[in-house]
């Protein structure tokens, strides 16, 4: 016995060593923990128990040059579902799960959200995609319906005990004082797409289900638009269930804009787009539906007006637009509204263009403004083989100068311009639409803009790369672009840029919408300089001639009935494009006053007919408003090209 | 005989540093449980029976007490059955209830009554006491030390059954605790060892196989699995026993040096912390009484467990010793997992912190380790 007592007492020191380095283990091990590293620990302890959720900053608004309110913010009341709901939780959880068969069936979703639903005027499963959209951040209440009615409000929040998940917020919404107009230029805004997000810059902070501006001035200026987010720390328990506030920073608002437009002009511009419109069907053109106009201040490149027909609701689009209205925007049959016609769509611009032919052919010493030709009507130079008709097929007009060449359209005068040019072999008649700016966009502030078309050999090579035996440039080909036909091709804003060069003695002004940024007080803290776009060395001598020949088209020619009685000298053109398998496309181009030019004007009216009866009387109209002549209403005719 | 004084009897039956540890102890846990549960909805309720526990505890203390120790060794068959009853009875249709996946609870009538295996563990302690001390304190022969392999593999088996992972692993501790206490020469214990960690990962390996196997939990469930890989790779289940480790790591890291104060730890009255009042009571300690608080704690259970071991080298016989170094290996065990599973030192497992976990069934085996403890302690002198 004495023999194992002794043995026992070193086995019992071994089990005191055993205790000892035990505990010493767990105190290493928390001294670690809690001492040293305490403050880690303390700073994981505080992200884990508060989240952050961001609050929308108001977008800035939109004024026009005037200081007219075009897009202004108002509170609206958003009914949404908050996730942190238990039942709501689960819902989203199933939703969001990747096994199908664990989702909610309709009957449950009937149950738990059918009478909310009704409420609101939605349907149960629009509340279930609401909740389960994956892009929204995990606590922010999801939006179901916005500018739900006072009373059905009241009715939700008196019912708290049978909806403990609804949440009425405040958010501020776009308000549109003028409805759509000027809907093109402003744009609309929508939730950011993920692409968006993808290629948006981190340090602007987007986050997925935030509303930025999809087009127009609303993406252009997006940057400034958009203001800086606040946010609300929330205390939150382990199942992520909010236990109430911690702290708050109030959004700061986006900086408000002031656009070059004048919404006076603006509505009279669009108004007489859709006037030239009916009257275009009127006069038997079916098709026209659609067309743009648009007017430029001569000496800044400010754009005072753009229209754009079909156009849109630019409030169609809060709280998310319905997968119904998107496709009736998007419809062919609907002539694709969202889209800016006056930048996005690129036509050939026919007799509007003589113009350029006229200046290259003056420049180039081919032409001179008595010059005398003469029209029969048909006109073979190019060989028996190739005729070429004038628009006036019987008889002709006869002997004319260059300058009633002009007032009166005469396709056989540029026909023969336009041959001597190809003879010449110079390309002098492309150089010269480009020193005004044709073929390549004007680098306006709005998104979209595409670039038209001077057609050259070395366009023709290119174009036709697959198909070798249309890669020549042929006599025929400078012949049809001499009169703005063929493969020439120009946006409204381009030709209304072009008449303005010409107007400012050769200067074309780079075109823009944004006239300022301004501060929180209102004060313009950046404004935008006018800035030359294109300085052509046409000279003065050239440019009177053409002017001349512009004044005779509205006083005497093709453009006269449009602007009978008009009291301002308008330098003008008409143009009547022919595309293939479609009605004329109805053109009128002009500046005023002519001696002393303030505005360029383009006007299109697609499938409209002729420019003279339908689009010339819109302008006339348009310009009418801007200098402070009496609008009338015009019906005349014009059977020119 | 010598007649002695009033003082010296109390002494004699007393031991005083071991009541006044274990009284610090369950006021210690009783404060950290009523600051655990005092966010919980029907945490007041808890708290009382929290207090009924340790009422209910005093009755086995005070029974193990006055009984002689030594009298149990004539009732070794009985108490083998005992306690395989005990370890047996959840799986008695009628009998189990079944809770957090385990069914490791005795219920009658579906009224939840205790965790047999938390008694059981005393039991063990006192069979496998006879079976060593039966060895003369020399453990040289492969047979004797089988014959305590044997018991202790009916009892973890058993176990396994529930399945208890955390339970078994405790009965192995006191096994090996008490095999040192007995004199198991070294070289046998590094053999053992040896067989114990094979052991381990065989029955992980056949057991995930023959879930393969049967495609469905044979033995251990896939959650068991998880917390003890997880602990290898905390990245393994993070929503889960990952989430947990995580969360009560940063509730005892923040704790820092003092603490947040007493019902002031955010992470555990958040609810960040699962079982926080149970399994995890130590994680609120670390997070509202910091390192003090938790040196504090240490401080406790060295005074206790040197004690418990004062108590052992005083035993007029191996038996007794070996009782106490049994008592003493169950506690030392449950310390180091416990607070070692929530500082991710050890895989996570649910067994009770000795005192401070909430829990019934726990407080009473502990007090009965109290009574077993008192009652060698009492009997030193012999009769």
């Amino acid at each position: 016995m004495a023999t194992y007592r002794q043995e026992l007492k070193s086995r019992f020191a071994t089990l005191g060593i055993i205790v000892v380095v035990v505990l010493t283990a767990l105190l290493v091990r928390l001294w670690t923990m809690q001492v040293l590293n305490g403050e880690s620990f303390a700073a994981q302890a505080e992200n884990n128990r508060v989240r952050e959720i961001s609050i929308d900053a108001p977008r800035g608004e939109i004024y026009d040059r005037n200081g007219v309110a075009l897009v202004t913010n108002r509170s609206a009341l958003a009914v949404c579902v908050d996730p942190s709901d238990d039942d709501v939780r689960d819902m989203i959880i199933r939703a969001q799960d990747s096994d199908s068969a664990n989702d909610p069936t309709r009957h449950e979703t009937e149950e738990l959200f059918g009478e909310f639903a009704s409420m609101v005027g939605v349907t149960p499963s629009d509340v279930l995609t609401a909740i389960s959209d994956v892009s929204q951040e995990a606590l922010r209440p999801r939006v179901v319906a916005i500018d739900v009615p006072g009373d059905v409000v009241a009715q939700l929040l008196e019912r708290q005990t049978d909806f403990p998940w609804v949440v009425v917020e405040e958010t501020s919404v776009r308000e549109y004082p003028y409805g759509s107009l000027g809907a093109h230029v402003i744009g609309y805004t929508g939730a950011i797409s993920e692409a968006e997000y993808e290629q948006s810059d981190e340090y602007a902070g987007y986050e997925l289900g935030d509303i930025v501006g999809k087009t127009g001035a609303e993406r252009q200026f997006e940057g400034v638009l958009q203001g800086d987010k606040g946010w609300r720390r929330i205390e939150v328990n382990a199942s992520g269930k909010s236990q109430g506030v911690v702290s708050e920073q109030e959004p700061r608002a986006g900086n408000d804009i002031q656009l070059t437009l004048d919404i006076e002009a603006q509505r009279v511009a669009e108004e007489q787009l859709a006037d030239a419109i009916a009257e275009a069907r009127r006069q038997g053109y079916a098709s026209a539906k659609a067309g743009a106009a648009v007017v430029v201040d001569i000496t800044t490149g400010e754009v005072i007006a753009m229209a754009s027909a079909p156009s849109y609701d630019p409030s169609a689009f809060l709280g998310g637009i319905s997968t119904a209205e998107w496709a009736s925007l998007t419809a062919k049959e609907s002539e694709y509204p969202l889209n800016n016609r006056a930048i996005m769509a690129a036509y050939p611009p026919a007799s509007t263009f003589k113009v350029v032919t006229a200046i290259a052919g003056l420049e180039a010493g081919i032409t001179t403004e008595n010059t005398t030709y003469t029209c029969t009507g048909r006109w073979t130079d190019m060989g028996t083989q190739w005729p070429k008709w004038c628009w006036k097929r019987a008889g002709g007009h006869g002997t004319l100068s260059l300058r009633s060449g002009m007032k009166n359209s005469c396709d056989t005068v540029f026909y023969e311009i336009g041959y001597e040019f190809y003879k010449r072999k110079l390309e002098e008649l492309q150089a010269q639409s480009r020193a005004f700016g044709l073929g390549s966009e004007t680098g306006i502030d709005l998104p979209g803009e595409v670039d038209g078309r001077v057609p050259d050999a070395a366009w023709k090579k290119a174009f036709n790369e697959n198909y070798p035996e249309y890669q020549m440039w042929l006599p025929g080909d400078t012949v049809n672009m001499a009169i703005g036909q063929g493969d020439m091709l120009a946006t409204p804003l381009q030709m209304a840029c072009l008449y303005a060069g010409i107007a400012n003695d050769g200067t074309v002004m780079k075109p823009y919408v944004l006239k300022s940024v301004l501060d929180s007080e209102g004060q313009p803290t950046r404004t935008t300089q006018p800035s030359v776009l294109h300085d052509t060395t046409v000279s003065d001598a050239s440019l009177a001639v053409i002017t001349r020949a512009l004044i005779d088209v509205t006083e005497e020619g093709t453009g006269a009935g449009a602007f009978a009685g008009f009291r301002v000298n308008v330098a003008g053109k008409t143009g009547t494009a022919e595309v293939k398998g479609k009605d004329d496309y109805a053109w009128f181009c002009a500046y005023a006053p002519a001696n002393e030019p303030r505005y360029a004007v383009a006007v299109i009216v697609e499938q409209g007919g002729h420019g003279g009866s339908v689009t010339g009387p819109a302008a006339r109209n348009i310009l009418a408003q801007l200098l402070g002549e009496p609008l009338k209403t015009i019906r005349t005719t014009d059977q020119s090209r | 005989m010598i007649r002695k004084s009033r003082s010296r009897r109390f002494l004699d039956a007393v031991n005083v540093p071991l009541v006044l540890w274990s009284l610090a102890l369950i006021g210690y846990g009783t404060i950290m449980v009523a600051s655990a549960t005092s966010g919980m909805s029907g945490g007041s309720g808890m708290l009382l029976r929290h207090a009924v526990g340790i009422g209910v505890g005093l009755v086995p203390l005070a029974l193990a007490w006055a009984f002689d120790y030594t009298r149990l060794r004539g009732w070794q068959g009985p108490l083998i059955a005992l306690a395989a009853f005990l370890l047996i009875s959840p799986r008695i249709p009628g009998l189990g209830y079944e809770a957090g996946g385990a069914t490791s609870w005795l219920s009658v009538f579906g009224v939840r009554l205790f965790q047999p295996s938390e008694p059981a563990k005393l039991i063990f302690i006192v069979v496998v006491a006879s079976v060593i001390s039966s060895f003369k304190g020399r453990i040289d022969e492969p047979r004797d030390a089988l014959k305590v392999m044997a018991y202790l593999s009916g009892a973890v088996g058993l176990i396994l059954l529930q399945p208890d992972l955390g339970t078994g692993l405790v009965f192995v501790a006191i096994t090996f605790i008490m095999l040192i206490a007995g004199g198991m020469k070294g070289r046998y214990f590094l053999v053992m060892l040896l067989v114990a960690a094979v052991g381990l990962v065989g029955i992980v390996a056949v057991d995930s196989s023959l879930d393969k196997l049967f495609d469905r939990d044979v033995a251990l469930k896939e959650y068991q699995l998880n917390r003890l890989l997880v602990f290898i790779d905390p990245a393994r289940d993070p929503d889960d026993a990952g989430y947990n480790l995580a969360q009560s790591k940063i509730a005892i890291g923040s704790g820092g040096l003092a603490g947040k104060g007493l019902g002031s730890g955010t992470q555990s009255n958040l609810h960040f912390i699962p079982e926080r009042h149970t399994d995890f009571i130590f994680s609120v300690l670390g997070e509202e009484l910091g390192f003090l608080g938790a040196v504090t704690l240490l401080g406790l259970y060295l005074a206790l467990l040197i004690t418990a071991l004062a108590i052992a080298t005083s035993s007029r016989d191996l038996y007794g010793a070996l009782i106490a170094a049994g008592v003493l290996g169950m506690w030392l065990f449950q310390i180091l997992e416990n607070i070692g599973m929530t500082v991710g030192m050890m895989p996570i497992t649910g067994i009770p912190l000795p005192f401070m976990s909430f829990g019934s069934s726990a407080m009473v085996t502990n007090l009965g380790a109290i009574g077993l403890l008192l009652s060698v302690w009492s009997r030193r002198y012999g009769t």
